[in-house]
């Protein structure tokens, strides 16, 4: 099956072919749930886009998958191991092929961005101090910074090329899946549209498997094989982004057929 | 994870020109033990090879592209041949070359005495810029303060309240514990080394000058610089970092007014009564010790504090109180306005406001002595 064909939240294909596999999820604070049984396949190499109104726990679920906060109910398995469960020995090796880029970068505001990048190279790794540099500053290259950028602090760079050190520190360690929150919230929409470039071309070249939080209309139609929608605790749509919009219901109808939705998607 | 094999390289000759042929798992795992060997062939100018085979290459990641891209030498159009079929060599050998002429750019290395000299400018620098700006500050909040005293409706007085809790009330515990056991520790020190003389009837008046005198504003200032300052600047600094301050000046409200007045005043008015406080303590600390020690009845204590220190030195000790009061308060605030947009600035900042406090109280404690010695008191 094509990825970009498949129209329901679980798929009929053998785990291996699936990076990120949910069950049964189910998300609660206190008495306010989140989600319920909630099901959800990706495929390998696929660049899937979540969409969501505010409140409907994209964030949470992002969250439940990367081992930040449990869930309250039901499996997490990503590339074929259980996020949560401690005895699986291939968890620990997640941590080195899965990277993440935050809503705000979140680098380490202490260290400049070559040493940002170090971190994890530094701790999953056991190459030269040399090499180990030239691969941090190929990284920062690669995420479309310039070579200067790398000496600088993250407090000194704009909110574009934070983004993109934050992208390079998630790809640090050439993950095989990569987790980004909302990449192009609050750039320019050049930037933004640089951006989306920037993560099509990584995907092409490196092969990713991309999970994609975003209210970003132009990325979902640029950067996303499919999309998924997140309504009423579950995934309510998923498809191909015209799929998804001509079945649109509800939050999503209103979010697809607004002056912004039809601006973008035409 | 598949286990990797270990990569291995060599260098094989077809018609005369070198092929670099790769075999094994080349990724950020494995490379690590071939870097050494492969870096020297990198300076091999000419004689680097033009063509690489990967028929026998398993995983790749950038990581191993990058250092088999290393020592291949690009024609003259940029591009290399790659012998064989492989998933993603090429690609990926093409994304590093784009990338790799500028990595591993040599940090800077400066010698130690440059780098000595450098910091001690600096440090000097910043003294004197601190210094400036924390005058020009403490004008600043006079001036506002001096608003507030012509127009007291412009002072706000929720937060001061709030600030005259959390500063002032809540630290009544913890400043007449330290006071009742400093003036008990003092009792019994003087009682112990006088008596040695026969005069350890002189150890209330001890009690009374060290506690009335110094020790009841000072451990109120000290735990005042080291509760109330953290807490101010850490309160302003990050309403700094989320621009909360911002949005004050464009809303037409002054920062001074809003945030270091309301402190100041709390502090102006909470300090006294806690070093009040802090006196009664201390006199009931050494007092305890001196009746049970000493078999001297509480009423001729009191009597004798009463002849033989008198409330000069009382009101010698409460002046210092609104001195302190206002310099620890402008200290806090001020080095929370100075906070920057990162969290090194912060603990820096934090840091900063409790060692400058205690420095200016003891300072401060120093000038009053010297004062109080030219007046006899």
């Amino acid at each position: 099956m094509s990825p970009s064909e498949a129209l329901t939240p679980i798929l009929d294909v053998p785990e291996e072919e699936l990076a990120v596999r949910l069950r049964g999820v189910a998300n609660r604070f206190g008495a306010v749930t989140i989600h319920e049984n909630l099901d959800l396949d990706i495929l390998r190499g696929e660049t899937v886009g979540i969409v969501g109104g505010s409140g409907t726990g994209k964030s949470v679920l992002l969250r439940a998958i990367i081992g930040l906060r449990r869930p309250s109910e039901g499996t997490v398995r990503v590339l074929g191991h259980d996020v949560w469960e401690e005895s699986d020995v291939g968890r620990k090796e997640l941590d080195a092929r899965w990277g993440v880029m935050f809503q705000d970068g979140a680098l380490f505001s202490n260290l400049t961005v070559r040493e940002n990048v170090l971190v994890p190279l530094r701790e999953h790794t056991d190459l030269p101090p040399k090499l180990i540099l030239e691969i941090a500053d190929l990284k920062i290259m690669m995420a479309g910074l310039p070579p200067d950028t790398a000496l600088k602090l993250p407090s000194e760079l704009s909110g574009g090329m934070r983004k993109r050190a934050a992208l390079a520190r998630a790809l640090a360690l050439d993950p095989d899946i990569l987790f980004l929150d909302e990449p192009t919230a609050g750039l320019d929409p050049i930037t933004a549209g640089r951006f989306d470039e920037l993560v099509n071309e990584l995907k092409e070249t490196l092969g990713l498997t991309i999970y994609l939080i975003t209210h970003d209309l132009d990325t979902l139609r640029d950067a996303c094989d499919r999309v998924a929608a997140l309504a009423d605790g579950k995934v309510a749509a998923i498809g191909p982004l015209d799929y998804v919009r001509e079945n649109a219901t509800g939050w999503l109808a209103e979010y697809f057929s607004g002056p912004r939705g039809r601006a973008a998607l035409g | 994870m598949l286990a990797l094999t270990q990569p291995q390289f060599d260098i094989a000759s077809r018609d005369g020109a070198p092929v670099l042929r790769v075999s094994g798992d080349w990724t950020v795992q494995t490379i690590g033990t071939l870097d050494e060997t492969m870096r020297p062939l990198r300076d091999f100018g000419g004689a680097k090879p033009n063509a690489v085979d990967v028929h026998d290459l398993g995983d790749l990641d950038t990581a191993g592209a990058y250092i088999i891209e290393r020592i291949l030498a690009p024609d003259a159009s940029g591009q290399f041949e790659i012998i064989g079929e492989h998933r993603a060599a090429a690609r990926l050998l093409v994304e590093v070359t784009k990338h790799a002429k500028d990595c591993g750019l040599p940090v800077v290395q400066r010698s130690a005495l440059t780098l000595v000299l450098d910091r001690v400018g600096r440090g000097i620098t910043d003294v004197v810029h601190e210094t400036t700006e924390t005058v020009s500050f403490l004008g600043e909040t006079v001036l506002a303060c001096g608003r507030a005293i012509v127009n007291p409706t412009r002072v706000r007085w929720l937060p001061t309240f709030a600030v005259a809790e959390s500063a002032g009330l809540n630290a009544v515990p913890i400043v007449m514990t330290l006071s009742f056991f400093i003036g008990a520790v003092i009792a019994f020190m003087g009682q112990t080394i006088l008596s040695d003389f026969g005069a350890s009837i002189f150890t209330v008046e001890l009690v009374g000058f060290a506690v009335l005198r110094e020790f009841g504003v000072l451990i109120t200032a000290i735990i005042l610089a080291g509760r109330s300052d953290s807490a101010f600047t850490a309160q302003i600094g990050s309403m700094k970092m989320t621009q909360e301050i911002d949005a004050m000046r464009i809303l037409g409200l002054d920062p001074i007014d809003m945030l270091v007045v309301p402190r100041v005043i709390a502090l102006l008015v909470m300090f006294p009564i806690l070093t009040f406080l802090a006196m009664v303590a201390g006199i009931a600390g050494g007092g305890l010790v001196i009746v049970s020690l000493m078999d001297l009845s509480p009423t001729l204590f009191l009597s004798r504090l009463q002849q033989n220190v008198g409330v000069d030195q009382f009101w010698a000790g409460m002046a210092k109180a609104p001195a302190f009061a206002f310099v620890i308060a402008i200290i806090g605030c001020r080095q929370g306005l100075t906070v920057g947009n990162d969290v090194i600035s912060l603990g820096k900042n934090t840091t900063a406001s409790v060692v400058q406090a205690l420095f200016m109280v003891i300072i401060l404690e120093a000038v009053f002595a010297l004062i109080y010695m030219e007046l006899g008191i």
